[in-house]
């Protein structure tokens, strides 16, 4: 069974003073891949504009977007349609416990796996936290990863607001919630304190299920099973990834994602407002 | 006419025994290859020198050949110090030079394209993955592009040093933006100006032909479908330290210098503003760092590069040279296994030695290092410029303390070397009116094009001015002087 997505994405920007030469890069696309099929895929904006699709990292693309004439407001809308397949996300069998573990420690997996084994400067696990969680070895790395999922979200709460994009898991963890990014984040930072590669993962939830973060873009793990590949986490909610989740890019932390980035030359302030809806076609 | 001095040039020289000099031997009596050049200047006074040198000095000024340095409160504009007795390599000895510094460019090109491919080089275990991993310049956008032409290191400096034993040592490969080649021909311009007779004498290589090189180079790793490639000198601006060599750089080519500004991104190619309106860009020797190039990818609040000119290079669209990330392998800690680099990709013995290094990431190593602070040179791993470095024997026990302290909080942010003695050369001092000898050192430049290589003959040997100092980088006030490849005699 596959499920077909509307999702709609909006971002409006406002500026204190009127701004020329603005430019912005957006990573917004759904992935187009086996098992989540991009239909269609379009994008506007209020105020006259070029726009190109441009490389983003680890293969993915980017819409880069450049306005003709100087903007106090400008609104950008992005209308996708997706198809996704049904995920099960039980549905796979596992290695034995101790090949898993043995193939973690290799050097030729660490070296394949470096770039999501390393912490980032948004990832690195503050010395208070790095005993708070322990593998235990006679369980699957799976079992392992659900656990990891309990672990962050009983460490954290959903609470918007209180975290920015660039909050260390340092002052994550001192205050009292976060939002996804942080929950993707500290499951990172604390499977690759482990020697088990994971990945932050940028993409759409399907909303209507009550699930924190579905008026916005989402953000959740992907880890690496040995033998199986990767597998997705959602921290947040803590669930596993299945249809619900269509996928944008991962990359090593936020800033390898972040949905948009602007370069304007202004001496005032500015402010960005977004959102989003992801709807099921029946 | 020979005029008869009064005041003969050399005669206030003083030979310590214990440096290695290049221009006397251990008897005090003057080297084969200088005899020539010191009858010449022996017919000078010293004071036909000093004005010699006072003019020198004024034409280096006015033509605007200076540079800044930067220290916690102010920005000086200098001018480079430049110095009228040139050194001699002998032909012999430039052809190990010259070898040895290309195996390097190509070992370290090899190392590039592996650490940002399939990194065979880790998963053998030759080169340890922490050691990247945690360095800063490793940059994962760089994981799987593949440059034009398969070159990251277009252009390298290497910085070598004659020891006492009369061996070259390479003390770092600078992979990233080197600077300095336009005062080695600015140096051969002044010296051609003040003392043009002496070429007549030796039979020199010219440096002149840089330019014509690096364009020829920048031009060979153009994108794949262009012709007649269009390429640019890419600056952070006039504020600069090496903005003179941007623009000197940009004229000998015969092309164009621009800012960040005069560029702009647009379906992936990346365009210049001209009066005639948009112009292709297809190659950027860019002297701005990694970090700045392009703030949709780097440092988002960088107004020094061009938005979109990463995602136009992922697409193949515009190389960048030399390559982002290539500073990842001019770390100093990388610098320790180049003997191993140059082994794993090339089969080769290295033809230059490296210096003996301690890895202070390496606890065995780090035990050494603390224990013999007053012996060894200290020095972080990613700054360039001389900034940073502690010279074991000048510091005070106090100082010694602070550097053991500063070791232990990060010590894969250092390595440590025993205290090489630097050659020494006769140096024109003003202060004292008379030369005297300074250590000096020499910066080679080679260049790695697709099926093409140049070494550019002669360099820059950088002179520390101070009585006993080590540290010639011109950000710590070193001089220099003009360097003459001599020619094979047939």
């Amino acid at each position: 069974m596959a499920f077909e997505y509307q999702i709609k994405y909006q971002a409006e920007n406002t500026y204190e003073m009127s701004v020329s030469e603005a430019q912005w890069k957006f990573l917004i696309m759904p992935e187009n891949k086996e098992r989540q099929q991009l239909l269609s895929s379009e994008f506007y904006t209020s105020e006259p504009c070029h726009h190109y699709r441009g490389a983003g990292l680890f293969g993915f693309s980017s819409i880069m977007v450049s306005c003709d004439v100087p903007v106090k407001e400008i609104t950008f809308t992005a209308d996708y349609r997706v198809l996704r397949e049904e995920e099960n996300p039980f549905d796979f069998t596992e290695q034995p416990p101790a090949d898993q573990f043995s193939a973690l420690d290799s050097m030729a997996f660490k070296v394949e796996h470096m770039l999501f084994l390393y912490p980032t400067a948004l990832t690195t696990l503050p010395a208070f936290s790095e005993s708070e969680f322990e593998p235990d070895r006679k369980k699957s790395i799976f079992e392992n990863l659900q656990d990891l999922n309990h672990w962050v979200r009983s460490k954290l709460h959903f609470k918007p607001n209180v975290t920015r994009v660039d909050s260390t898991l340092n002052d994550v963890l001192s205050g009292d919630g976060g939002v996804c990014q942080d929950f993707t984040h500290l499951f990172c930072a604390m499977a690759r304190h482990h020697g088990i590669p994971a990945r932050y993962v940028s993409g759409y939830l399907h909303q209507g299920q009550g699930f924190s973060g579905d008026m916005h873009m989402h953000a959740w793990v992907e880890a690496f099973i040995p033998g199986n590949g990767w597998k997705g986490f959602d921290p947040t909610n803590d669930l596993l990834c299945d249809h619900h989740h269509i996928k944008v890019c991962h990359g090593r932390d936020y800033q390898d994602c972040a949905p948009i980035r602007g370069v304007i030359f202004t001496s005032g302030r500015n402010e960005t407002e977004y959102s989003v809806q992801v709807q099921a076609q029946q | 006419m020979k005029i008869k001095s009064k005041h003969p040039i050399f005669s206030d020289y003083e030979k310590d025994p214990k440096l290695f000099d290049e221009i006397f031997d251990e008897e005090g009596k003057v080297k084969k290859i200088y005899k020539k050049l010191f009858e010449i200047y022996g017919n000078h006074s010293i004071e036909d020198f000093e004005a010699l040198n006072k003019k020198a000095k004024a034409s280096f000024f006015n033509q605007g050949i200076t540079f800044q340095v930067y220290d916690e409160h102010q920005q000086k504009e200098k001018i480079f110090p430049f110095d009228l007795f040139p050194r001699i390599i002998h032909p012999d000895e430039w052809e190990i030079i010259e070898k040895g510094a290309l195996q390097r460019s190509r070992a370290l090109n090899l190392f590039l394209y592996d650490i940002y491919h399939d990194k065979k080089i880790l998963k053998d275990g030759i080169v340890p993955m922490d050691l990247l991993a945690s360095s800063k310049n490793y940059l994962h956008q760089m994981m799987n592009i593949d440059p034009p032409g398969g070159i990251y290191n277009h252009i390298s400096g290497t910085d070598l040093i004659k020891h006492s034993d009369g061996k070259y040592y390479v003390l770092e490969d600078n992979i990233r933006c080197p600077s300095g080649v336009s005062y080695v021909i600015c140096n051969r311009t002044a010296l051609k100006r003040a003392l043009f007779g002496v070429f007549d004498h030796y039979s020199t290589h010219t440096v002149t032909n840089y330019a014509e090189n690096l364009l020829e180079i920048i031009e060979s790793v153009k994108p794949q479908g262009v012709d007649q490639p269009n390429c640019v000198v890419l600056t952070p601006g006039m504020f600069n330290s090496a903005y003179y060599e941007h623009s000197y750089l940009a004229k000998a080519m015969g092309v164009q210098l621009v800012e960040g500004r005069d560029l702009y991104v647009d379906n992936n190619f990346v365009y210049m503003k001209t009066i005639r309106g948009p112009e292709k860009v297809d190659v950027i020797y860019r002297r701005v760092d990694d970090l700045f190039l392009d703030p949709f990818v780097f440092h988002p609040d960088s107004a020094l590069g061009v938005p979109g000119l990463f995602s136009a290079y992922q697409h193949g669209n515009v190389n960048i040279v030399n390559a982002p990330g290539t500073g990842v392998a001019d770390d100093k800690a990388v610098y320790t296994y180049m003997p191993e680099i140059i082994d794993y990709y090339l089969g080769e013995e290295p033809i230059l030695n490296n210096v003996k290094t301690y890895r202070c990431g390496n606890p065995d190593e780090l035990k050494y290092v603390l224990e013999h602070i007053p012996e060894l040179v200290i020095k972080p791993v990613d700054e360039a410029g001389g900034y940073g470095i502690s010279i074991g024997n000048r510091l005070s026990k106090k100082e010694i303390e602070a550097v053991k302290e500063q070791i232990k909080a990060d010590p894969r942010k250092y390595i440590a070397q025993p205290i090489l003695s630097l050659s020494v050369h006769a140096t024109y001092i003003e202060d004292s009116g008379s030369f005297e000898q300074r250590h000096i050192d020499l910066r080679t430049f080679s260049l790695l094009g697709k099926d093409k290589e140049f070494v550019l003959k002669g360099g820059l040997t950088r002179v520390a001015l101070q009585k006993g100092n080590l540290v010639v980088n011109s950000s710590q006030g070193g001089g220099s002087k003009d360097t003459w490849v001599l020619k094979k005699s047939k």
